[in-house]
């Protein structure tokens, strides 16, 4: 089953409240990284397990590319429906 | 030992000798316990048949150098109970022989299952444990990881690597709750004490300051202290249970 966008947005947004990180913008332009939610790398693993955990496959462990923003790992469930 | 019970449980390689002193203990403090191995024993058979510990234990028979049938394992385990509290990685084989006169088929089967299959399920079963933010890590090394032995070289890398992994995984995993520690238990009377006559378990137990060999119930009180709920603050550490050998 494909996730609606809003579900994968609101597990995101449970997963940096969890990690006490600020969720004010989180729309699909907010970088995973650095410049938006600070992610390390421990943290794109947590993320990564929660996502799988979720919805059963995660955008962290498929492919060569790992997601860069908030709208990349969205648009990875998205592209199931497609 | 332990005052916790419910506990779901995964311990690599118990169906002899150490693992299953191991899987015995969990199944005594009232845990659910998923263990996998080569093949099943007796003793795999006796749990099963068994209404005090059948419904607690799911057994599959899983070579751990088997990657996608190892996933399939944890899988299995989260299917039928949701999630991983402990991870016990005690599957491990030797062979032993002089290095020089090793074939290498003999060395790949060894690393294959002892540090790759290890580190496969470590991976599985940690990303669990991250998603949840809690769990504890045992890795059943060797003091031969730490003092070496003639004809063991390829075995005592793999335990030598594994405390490598444990200090690692306890730095990378400290901060979300998951704790990883190793014991390294010496000489103890099971089938892995491979290669060694009476006599030469004789000339150990006289060497040994407790005056005998291990028993598999000495490593799995300490296993399971380590795996105690309320243990938040040991990690990272190797636990060397030898009775003083190589105090």
């Amino acid at each position: 089953m494909t996730p609606e966008p809003a579900h994968v947005r609101e597990t995101i947004s449970t997963f940096l409240q969890r990690n006490g990180k600020g969720t004010d913008s989180l729309d699909d332009a907010t970088s995973l990284w650095g410049d938006g939610l600070e992610l390390d790398s421990l943290d794109a693993a947590e993320l990564s397990a929660v996502l799988e955990d979720s919805y059963g496959r995660d955008p962290f462990s498929v492919g060569d590319a790992m997601p860069d923003t908030v709208g990349d790992v969205v648009g990875f469930y998205a592209a199931d429906a497609g | 030992m332990s005052t916790e019970t419910g506990r779901v449980v995964i311990v690599t390689g118990g169906s002899r000798g150490l693992g299953a002193g191991i899987v015995q203990s969990y199944l005594d403090s009232g845990d659910l316990v998923a263990t996998c191995a080569r093949s099943r024993t007796d003793e795999v058979a006796r749990w099963q048949d068994d209404p005090a510990t059948a419904d607690r234990l799911l057994f599959s028979e899983v070579d751990l150098s088997d990657r996608p049938a190892t996933t399939a394992f944890v899988n299995e385990v989260i299917e039928r109970w949701d999630h991983v509290d402990v991870l016990v990685n005690n599957a491990g084989v030797a062979r032993d022989g002089i290095l020089g006169m090793s074939r290498d088929e003999d060395i790949d089967l060894v690393i294959d299952l002892n540090i790759k299959g290890t580190l496969h399920i470590t991976r599985q079963v940690s990303r669990r444990m991250l998603a949840r933010g809690s769990g504890h890590i045992v890795n059943i090394s060797s003091i031969v990881g730490l003092s070496g032995y003639r004809g063991l070289a390829v075995y005592s890398s793999t335990k030598a690597a594994l405390d490598g992994m444990t200090r690692s995984l306890a730095r990378e995993l400290g901060s979300r709750g998951i704790y990883v520690n190793s014991v390294a238990p010496g000489y103890l009377r099971t089938e892995m004490s491979h290669g060694l006559d009476e006599d030469q378990l004789q000339q150990i137990v006289r060497r040994t300051p407790a005056g005998r060999l291990g028993e598999p119930q000495d490593i799995a009180r300490i296993v399971q202290f380590l795996t105690a709920p309320e243990n938040d603050y040991i990690t990272g550490q190797v636990i060397v249970a030898d009775g003083g050998l190589t105090a």
